[in-house]
């Protein structure tokens, strides 16, 4: 499954050092709902993979942090743009200094709701077929987005949501120079997966 | 200077320059081993100083370029993550938050566990939930 970002609709760029960590994020998460029903991951796993004729690249990033209430669908996840690892080292520095500024813009983060699954559907083995929609912040700069993913419960009942999206650099403010245009998709894919646990 | 050494010249030229060209594309990324180490404390007053301050300890503790801290604490928790890598989580006097330390796990000494008191070398990131070191290194 493939998300793309919603055409047509961009917000104002904003610093993304005024970001809240999840910590806040908690905090906004209804209090009705019941602490049974949130779920969260220190460890998500964010990967993204730029092909083009010229090189590809890959970035990983082990240390997403995000939180899923599942009663409410609001769902929230956050990573340092600093901690996304890369095979080569030149790579991984162009990525810091030249398009992410991950000094200036040190996290990246989504906020918004999953639907399609209920509490009870998560006390049952199964893949359930689900639908994100929110706003995701790149480099100072929101898009909305919606899209499809999956959530799988084992026979163990680990609980992990996973889904692919497409992000444009330049749809968020992310200028790659002419020289190495080639080297770097326009498209990237951005493969998210998080082994939620109850909180 | 006579053709053939203006050739010469220009060709190891190239080559030099090529050479390190390649080499450069080719480098690997540091670990927290091969950086100099800017700090060394506790993991009680790493998290204090990010919780007290976020844009003055990422200042001082992630930096401009990359650094190393040194960080000392009893391990919360061990938990392998995918991919060869193993998190430890270190001990801050807050339940909600730790010090997140990322390693390969042949990195790991197989004599850490839970509740002993450890010392790594890591790369700072920042902070989310809690403050998250990568490509640590234990240190005896």
């Amino acid at each position: 499954m493939r998300i793309r970002q919603r055409k047509g609709s961009t917000t104002e760029p904003e610093p993304m050092k005024h970001l809240k960590n999840l910590a806040f994020a908690l905090a906004l998460l209804p209090l009705a709902a019941s602490a049974q029903d949130r779920y969260m991951t220190r460890n998500g796993h964010i990967a993204f993979f730029s092909a083009t004729p010229m090189e590809n690249i890959e970035g990983n990033n082990h240390k997403v942090t995000s939180v899923w209430d599942v009663t409410t669908g609001a769902m929230q996840f956050a990573v340092l743009i600093k901690a996304f690892e890369f095979e080569k080292a030149l790579m991984q520095e162009h990525f810091n200094e030249n398009y992410m500024e991950s000094n200036t813009f040190p996290k990246a983060e989504f906020k918004g709701k999953l639907a399609g699954i209920t509490a009870e559907q998560l006390k049952k083995t199964g893949t359930y077929e689900v639908s994100v929609t929110g706003d995701l912040t790149i480099h100072g700069v929101s898009k909305p987005v919606s899209a499809k993913g999956k959530v799988t419960v084992d026979a163990a009942g680990a609980i992990t949501a996973s889904s692919d999206l497409i992000v444009k650099p330049e749809d968020h403010g992310i200028k790659i120079p002419g020289v190495v245009r080639k080297n770097i998709a326009e498209e990237i894919t951005v493969k998210v997966r998080m082994e939620y646990a109850k909180m | 200077m006579r053709p053939k050494t203006m050739i010469f010249v220009g060709l190891t030229i190239a080559a030099v320059a090529g050479g390190y060209a390649l080499m450069e594309y080719s480098r690997g990324v540091k670990g927290a081993d091969d950086l100099h180490v800017v700090a060394t404390l506790e993991a009680e007053q790493l998290l204090a100083e990010f919780t007290l301050d976020e844009t003055a300890a990422t200042a001082k503790y992630v930096g401009v370029t990359e650094q190393a801290i040194q960080v000392s604490g009893t391990i919360r928790t061990m938990e392998p993550t995918g991919d060869g890598k193993v998190t430890v989580v270190l001990e801050t006097g807050d339940p909600l938050a730790g010090v997140t330390c990322e390693f390969a796990e042949a990195e790991v000494p197989l004599t850490w566990r839970s509740g002993s008191r450890v010392t790594v070398k890591g790369i700072c990131t920042g902070l989310l939930m809690d403050v998250v070191l990568v490509r640590c290194a234990p240190v005896a």
